[in-house]
């Protein structure tokens, strides 16, 4: 028998007892749309905790410090302490999936802008780095400048105070800092700076250390009170920044850097912390593991995703097991209903088989009536769904139960692809047995006068 | 007289039932010979095994015993598979209550056994309504079998029963559910169907009277033949007798 005709008669059967049809597609409509609906709010959830957590910084960077960068007791010499130096982090350049390394070396200075001065890091890192800020005006500093430029976070306003009246911004509310049209003076010798200002104790006054006028290349992206990773802090190019604490300090150790025993200076530079660029989302713990295993402290948002992304797995399974059992309840439906056209039309199923057809025929025939109450459920539960999805997003935003802006109810195509699929699949399998039945009805119900 | 093509050759056939610890001798060896071209009647009250006869020589139910051979196949032997094929090639059936499916017009009804052989549609509605024509139901070929008279459907019936071209064609009742003058016209047509189209045509029938029409007649009791008897009452002759033929 030709496909085609095996369908006409199909939908013809399927017309012929219409409220019943109607009534069970309405069964896998409601399956359908729980399922999809269920899912999308699944998927929602997921992609907003990822949005969520991209937010708090890149997905594909790892942070990773030394252990032994605050253990100042090199007198321990049994080995090398394992600092970040250049040659740390050109093997970590090496790791396969690496896009990039930054190293970063932070020093606390003083900053200051006429009355105003405040106390901030100053974190010295590469290009790679400094391209993953978002900017809100201006332009990043490169390792071509002339001189030292700034990335100056948009909430450092906040760490200023006013140095006559002790007010700070938290005081008064007030922006009292121009970044961009106006330099920066800045002191890297904060011990020396706290020595001037003792001078009471000891009698004679130390001369105070020298201020460097810095400029404001670029300002992070935000508002005075949003925030984010880069938004407190203050971010140069490193080459630059290394330059210029070798010019400042000379031969005399600097700030914050591991000396050798006798209290020199070090011949290379340490840092505090490298930041690992990795070419995509999915390979982030791998190299995480890899720099573990050379010894190094490794940090990233994967893991916190990852946990995360476990959780609202979880609560995408229980929802979706929800959604499952009335998809269940009209596979029954199904069932019930092909189990009563069978029962009914046992005699025509009889003739069928006297006059020759074929018993897959038969069999088909069935499976394609179900198979059909699947998808024109699972077509309307589609509908269904994307209105509900609608509703849901328009009177519950993500942010009432997340706190993040965006779609609560997300239904990509894969999902409606799945979910059409699996209502013609849950139909035909719900029709199988029904199916295999009439296969095997025996043609003598058709010679049976009744 | 020329010897005739043998179309059905049954041998030593039994069909034994079983009913909790008893044994129901459905048949009890059966033997006869049918010929291409007839019309062949088995006459037989209720329970004396001649609707399982047909149900065997169709393919319907295996045989306990017994060979049946049909145009030259042995049927007792196929699987259920090669019996659907072989009914869906060779076999015609015309019903008692007609069987026509509800669903679908009177030429589509026609045609659906053709459908089962996978003949594109168009043909296939063609052929039907050449047999339509033939039966003289041409002009209900888009009626709805609840639309029509019990005489006009089984008209319908025996166009889909000829449309296959089938080598035999079996006819259960086929008048059982009509009034004499239908009855009376349906007779005429079959009848006059194996003459004009050489067809093979067995009828199971209750009724002697009906019976009398065939040009054969094997008459059975208790799953015995007691007697084959040859010649028919042609209809255009006898056209008033009913019922004179009762024994």
């Amino acid at each position: 028998m030709k496909f085609h005709d095996l369908l006409i008669m199909s939908i013809n059967n399927l017309r012929r007892r219409k409220l019943r049809t109607v009534l069970t597609v309405l069964g896998v409509v409601i399956g359908t749309a729980s399922i999809v609906v269920m899912v999308s709010l699944g998927i929602g959830l997921n992609e907003l905790t990822t949005e969520q957590i991209s937010s708090y910084g890149s997905l594909t960077t790892v942070e990773v410090y030394s252990n032994s960068r605050w253990n100042y007791d090199s007198s321990d010499s049994k080995s090398e302490p394992d600092y970040i130096t250049d040659d740390v982090i050109k093997r970590f350049e090496r790791i396969p999936h690496v896009r990039g390394v930054s190293p970063v070396l932070s020093v606390d200075v003083m900053v200051s802008q006429g009355a105003y001065q405040a106390y901030a890091e100053l974190y010295g890192v590469s290009e790679d780095f400094l391209k993953e800020i978002p900017i809100k005006e201006g332009e990043l500093p490169t390792a071509k400048d002339k001189e030292l430029r700034m990335v100056v976070g948009n909430m450092v306003h906040t760490r200023f105070y006013n140095s006559k009246t002790g007010s700070s911004y938290w005081d008064t509310l007030e922006i009292s800092v121009d970044f961009m049209n106006k330099p920066l003076y800045v002191i890297y010798d904060t011990d020396a700076y706290f020595a001037s200002q003792g001078v009471s104790e000891s009698g004679s006054s130390i001369k105070p250390p020298k201020k460097y006028m810095i400029h404001t290349a670029a300002l992070v992206e935000g508002g005075v009170e949003d925030w984010n990773s880069y938004s407190y802090d203050i971010y140069v190019e490193i080459s630059q920044l290394e330059e210029q604490l070798k010019r400042i300090f000379r031969k005399k150790p600097i700030p914050g850097q591991p000396t050798t025993k006798k209290g020199k200076a070090l011949p290379y530079l340490v840092y505090n912390s490298a930041r690992v660029f990795v070419d995509d989302m999915s390979n982030v713990t791998e190299v995480q593991k890899t720099i573990t295993d050379l010894g190094y402290e490794a940090n990233s948002n994967m893991e916190w995703l990852e946990q995360s992304k476990q959780q609202s797995q979880m609560v995408q399974a229980v929802l979706g097991g929800i959604g499952a059992v009335s998809l269940f309840v009209a596979a029954i439906g199904i069932a019930n209903t092909m189990m009563m056209s069978i029962y009914e039309r046992t005699k025509e199923i009889g003739v069928m088989k006297v006059l020759g057809c074929d018993m897959r025929n038969i069999r088909d025939m069935f499976l394609l009536e179900s198979g059909f109450i699947g998808f024109m459920g699972g077509i309307v539960g589609l509908l269904l769904s994307v209105l509900i999805s609608e509703a849901v997003n328009h009177f519950v935003g993500g942010e009432a139960l997340t706190g993040i802006a965006g779609d609560l109810s997300r239904i990509p195509l894969w999902l409606n692809l799945a979910a059409l699929g699996f209502a013609v699949f849950v139909g035909m399998a719900a029709g199988f047995i029904p199916a295999t039945r009439a296969m095997k009805l025996s043609p003598l119900a058709a010679i049976r006068n009744e | 007289m020329e010897h005739p093509l043998v179309m059905i050759r049954v041998k030593n056939l039994y069909k034994i039932y079983k009913v909790g610890e008893t044994k129901v001798r459905a048949l009890n060896g059966v033997d006869f010979t049918l010929y291409k071209g007839e019309f062949c009647a088995i006459v037989g009250t209720s329970g004396s095994g001649k609707s399982t006869l047909l149900n065997m020589l169709a393919g319907l139910e295996k045989p306990t015993k017994g060979e049946i051979e049909i145009a030259g196949k042995r049927i007792e032997k196929l699987t259920e598979k090669e019996l659907v094929t072989f009914r869906r090639e060779k076999v015609g059936f015309i019903f008692q209550s007609y069987n026509l499916l509800n669903t679908m017009n009177a030429i589509e009804n026609v045609a659906l056994p053709l459908s089962f052989r996978g003949m594109k549609r168009k043909a296939r509605l063609e052929r039907a309504k050449k047999y339509m024509d033939l039966v003289g139901v041409g002009r209900q070929a888009k009626h709805m079998p609840n639309q029509m008279s019990g005489g006009q459907q089984q008209r319908v019936g025996i166009a889909r029963a000829l449309a296959v071209n089938p080598q035999i064609i079996f006819a259960d009742e086929p008048t059982g559910n009509l009034d004499s003058k239908t009855t009376m016209e349906v007779l005429k047509l079959m009848q006059k169907i194996v003459r004009e189209q050489k067809q093979t045509l067995v009828m199971v029938t209750h009724d002697n009277n009906l019976a009398s029409y065939a040009d054969r007649r094997i008459r059975i009791i208790d799953g015995k033949i007691v007697s084959i008897e040859e010649g028919a009452i042609e209809i255009g002759e006898e056209n008033g007798d009913q019922g004179g033929m009762a024994t």
